[in-house]
């Protein structure tokens, strides 16, 4: 799916996961500089487009 | 500035709007005579908007809709609970009309329709009013001048105004054969007509004269099945006909009926004779008048969902016990809703699978729901 935007409840699904990774010990894909908090580091991460995540619709 | 340019200009900026946004943008383009890099600029800052409004894939529409149409329901329990006179004719509105529109009633409390006519016809009194005759129910009682009832020689006479003929603008001779083909043992000298009854058993006589009496009084010489009372109004320039009762498949066959602007307020006969999109029109229409004589005023979107969830499987089905929440595929969310142990014990009988794709049922076995956030599921990407 190569959607451009995400939907709001898509940013926060992608922040979400890519956060509970980050706490669980993944190295982070931006430099980590200021905020440690693993949501902070994941909204930087989204803004430059580095998680390695996609979404999906429907049923799995 | 004509509609193609506008179409263009909207296709440009790869904007997808209704028509009729794109109307509406013409017309404000004409009458403010833009230029077409104003119009440009115009269709961008609408875009933006337009986007702004679409709701995001995950959001709750339909509870959303739910509240704002049930919000102002109940400020309509307060006010009325009762019929309003609209012009001589009696027309179900308020809470009670909402809920006929939502229960799709087959049999509707105050059908009615409103009869338009086309550019050549509209403005014709006289044209109007035949017709309006032609639909109307009349009895012979309406055109009676005199009524007798002889108890000593058994017999019924009656005297017809022709006058009353002449104004509902009917035909004498075909009443006449109306009455004749109804009625075996009649005499008649010109307006004058004479019943005998039927008599099988002598002491049941008087009964059957009275029988008799009613039976002509009954008779009815004109009129479309179904309709009873006509109103007929001057609405601006053209004229009107306002039924009670309705028979859309009927009236639309008449000569002169402007197919396109007359209605019934009765959602089976508008599915039946129209088709499935005009009844989910009719819906929006009717739900949102009734809403709007009260003075709440409801975005038609919420409406439109409502009316769409009515009419998405090709027929009317009502909202509720008997209609989509009564056929819904889970288990659990049947059972949820009303009859529990019915749903549960027939369910058990057949061996129901629930496959758990729902709302209701994430909610009863505790596990996020598939909406909003949780309608979202993440993917490893794929490494290049």
């Amino acid at each position: 799916m190569t959607k451009s935007k995400l939907t709001r409840f898509e940013r926060a699904r992608i922040i979400g996961a890519r956060a509970l990774q980050l706490s669980m010990g993944a190295k982070p894909m931006v430099e980590v500089t200021g905020s440690l908090d693993p949501i902070d580091i994941a909204i930087r991460e989204l803004k430059e487009n580095v998680i390695p995540l996609e979404v999906r619709h429907g049923p799995e | 500035m004509d509609i193609k340019k506008v179409e263009k200009a909207v296709k440009k900026k790869k904007a997808d709007f209704p028509e009729q946004l794109i109307q509406e943008i013409t017309e404000a383009a004409k009458r403010h005579e833009l230029k077409a890099g104003e119009l440009d600029e115009l269709v961008d800052t609408l875009k933006k908007a337009y986007e702004r409004a679409e709701v995001e894939s995950g959001e709750a529409v339909g509870t959303v809709a739910a509240q704002s149409v049930g919000e102002p329901g109940t400020q309509m329990t307060m006010r009325t609970f009762h019929y309003a006179g609209v012009a001589e004719l009696n027309v179900t509105l308020g809470l009670p009309r909402l809920i006929e529109i939502v229960d799709a009633r087959k049999k509707i409390s105050t059908p009615t329709m409103a009869i338009y006519f086309e550019e050549d016809y509209a403005e014709d009194e006289e044209y109007v009013r035949t017709l309006a005759n032609r639909i109307g129910k009349i009895t012979l009682n309406d055109i009676l001048m005199d009524f007798n009832v002889n108890y000593a020689s058994m017999t019924l006479s009656i005297e017809i105004d022709e006058e009353q003929i002449e104004e509902k603008r009917l035909d004498y001779d075909e009443i006449i054969k109306k009455i004749e083909k109804a009625f075996k043992k009649v005499e008649i000298n010109k307006n004058l007509l004479g019943f005998e009854p039927t008599i099988s058993e002598a002491k049941h006589a008087i009964r059957e004269l009275r029988l008799l009496a009613d039976k002509v009084r009954d008779l009815q010489i004109s009129g479309i099945k179904n309709i009873g009372k006509v109103v007929i109004r001057k609405e601006g320039q053209e004229w009107v006909i306002h039924t009670e009762g309705s028979n859309l498949g009927a009236i639309l066959k008449m000569e002169g009926v402007d197919k396109t602007r007359t209605t019934t307020n009765d959602i089976h006969e508008v599915e039946k004779i129209l088709g499935i999109e005009a009844a989910r029109n009719a819906i929006i229409r009717e739900a949102q008048a009734t809403m709007e004589e009260q003075g709440l005023t409801v975005d038609v979107r919420h409406i439109m969902l409502v009316a769409d969830m009515m009419t998405a499987d090709g027929t009317v089905k009502s909202i509720g016990r008997h209609g989509i929440s009564g056929e819904k595929a889970s288990v659990l969310a049947r059972a949820s809703f009303e009859e529990t142990g019915k749903h549960l014990l027939r369910a058990s009988i057949r061996g129901e699978v629930d496959h758990l794709t729902g709302i209701i049922e994430n909610i009863i076995i505790g596990q996020p729901i598939p909406l909003g956030t949780g309608s979202v599921g993440v993917i490893m990407k794929q490494r290049e």
